[in-house]
């Protein structure tokens, strides 16, 4: 397919030997808009989540503590580099390196939590996580064996063969896993109970962007 | 005529026109249950009032992210706009544009430290993972008239007949993420009123305001871009009698149907998504 009817008309390339770095309207939307994702959660500090108590006047709040803030503000910020770094490639293991980083920096950012559920979800989505390690990069290695490139620019060009066609679907299940999305996304949602709104929310940010990105990929390839 | 002219005028008349929709809507819900309901104009009335009232912050909010969240939400739904009505461009931006409207949902509640904003994040969560696949409904678009361009599915349109009759499994498909969307929705999950009024709880004055203003156009964005990419191209008039009839064709089904426990919520919608993927394929692939 043509990779100008998917994102818009081409703005412009970065050839870097055979990885071929380009840029549309859509992929500078989605960089943009994570990039002021990523400033704005930088400069944010946390709510304090407030309960009434059952049985008495008194209030129960739950904060994050500061040295607990500045490890899951670091990840945060990672996470975020990661996406933006995930909107703007042309290189499809570049793509596959991005979605396993913001996989693990994902654990990472609630595993600094001190809550039994918040913590056992983010292990159960660790699993899924790893597991989903093997589809998508297995993915990518079977369209590089199928066509001898990971180079997006250079995959539209080619016609999808049935080969591709399956190896794209793999590299889905991969990314549905790792992303956290249906039917996986039981496995993550207790993650958002934690506090920490600007934290948790680049997790979420990151898996639908992912998806976004994925879903132009995946028509590119076929 | 002027691109800047060109936007504001457009972005004047998404605003405008989804909040009177809205307005509509709510009136046709309430002549079904057989309430006078309020005036049409009221939902207009109501988001400009809350520009021009006090703006008060919760003590326990996470500044300034809780500001900015409601101001990101108004930018995206001014650039989808741009990019639908106005440059008729891609449609995985008005995609990409949808997701952060996910997110404001899911921030936007827990932001604030109300429980009930954060009930309504982690359905956010829940309901994410069901709408998204809904709006893949334009790879199978996508599939069948080989481009995301609006214009060149408007143009596709013009050559073939309208895509309503091709893809009428997808077109069920993008008419239940807007029902999902609509007030009152059986799948608003996010917004049900045992969590009072879920991520908007906390948010007053000028910042419900601006979620009230990007609701409007998200409205009008979603019904104009149903009828663009399944009806072609169509007249004015066309688009005022489509919008019209979709609001009370919503209003009916959200009147007389409860709201779904967020778990069936999901599944309903997975469900359409997977039925209606599935076999719009089997239908291009005939």
């Amino acid at each position: 397919m043509l990779i100008e009817s998917l994102g818009g008309d081409l703005m412009g390339t970065i050839p870097l030997g055979d990885i071929v770095l380009y840029l549309n309207p859509l992929h500078i939307f989605l960089f943009v808009t994570i990039l002021v994702f990523t400033a704005l959660i930088a400069m944010s500090r946390t709510e304090t989540q407030v309960e009434a108590m059952f049985g008495s006047l008194d209030e129960n709040k739950v904060a994050v503590g500061k040295k607990e803030f500045k490890h899951r503000r670091f990840l945060a910020i990672i996470c975020g580099i990661a996406t933006a770094g995930a909107m703007i490639t042309g290189d499809l293991f570049n793509f596959t390196l991005f979605m396993a980083l913001i996989g693990i920096v994902n654990i990472g950012i609630v595993s600094a939590v001190k809550q039994v559920e918040v913590l056992n979800s983010a292990y159960q989505y660790g699993l899924i996580a790893m597991m989903c390690g093997l589809p998508l990069f297995g993915g990518a290695a079977m369209i590089l064996a199928a066509t001898g490139t990971l180079s997006l620019i250079e995959l539209a060009t080619i016609p999808a063969s049935p080969m591709m066609i399956f190896c794209a679907l793999v590299m889905l299940i991969g990314v549905c896993g790792e992303s956290g999305i249906a039917p996986f996304f039981a496995s993550k949602a207790e993650m958002f109970r934690t506090p920490g709104s600007p934290f948790i929310l680049i997790i979420h940010l990151s898996s639908l962007f992912i998806i976004v990105r994925f879903v132009e990929i995946l028509l590119t390839i076929l | 005529m002027n691109l800047m002219a060109q936007i504001l005028i457009n972005v004047i008349i998404a605003f405008l026109a989804g909040s009177l929709l809205l307005g509509f809507h709510r009136k046709v819900m309430a002549r079904v249950q057989l309430r006078p309901g309020p005036p049409i104009i009221q939902y207009l009335l109501h988001s400009l009032k809350f520009f021009f009232k006090e703006t008060s912050f919760p003590k326990t909010a996470a500044m300034p992210f809780y500001v900015g969240i409601t101001v990101i939400l108004a930018a995206v739904w001014v650039t989808a706009v741009i990019v639908g009505p106005v440059a008729q461009g891609s449609l995985m931006i008005i995609f990409g544009v949808y997701a952060i409207h996910k997110i404001v949902e899911h921030n936007a509640g827990s932001s604030s430290g109300s429980p009930y904003g954060k009930l309504s994040c982690v359905r956010a969560v829940f309901s994410a993972a069901g709408e998204l696949p809904l709006f893949a409904v334009i790879a199978i678009i996508f599939l069948l008239t080989g481009t995301m361009d609006i214009s060149g599915i408007i143009a596709y349109q013009a050559a073939n007949g309208p895509l309503v009759l091709q893809l009428p499994l997808a077109a069920i498909m993008f008419f239940t993420l807007i029902v999902t969307k609509s007030p009152y929705s059986p799948f608003a999950i996010t917004k049900g009123k045992e969590i009072i009024s879920g991520f908007e709880t906390e948010h007053f004055g000028m910042l419900r305001g601006y979620i009230m203003f990007s609701e409007s156009i998200a409205w009008y964005i979603l019904l104009w871009l149903f009828l663009t990419i399944f009806f072609g191209p169509i007249s004015v008039v066309g688009y005022l009698i489509g919008m019209i009839v979709i609001c009370i064709i919503t209003g009916f089904i959200n009147a007389t149907t409860p709201m779904l426990n967020p778990n069936h919520s999901v599944m309903a919608q997975i469900s359409i998504a997977v039925i209606c993927t599935v076999g719009s394929i089997i239908m291009i692939i005939i």
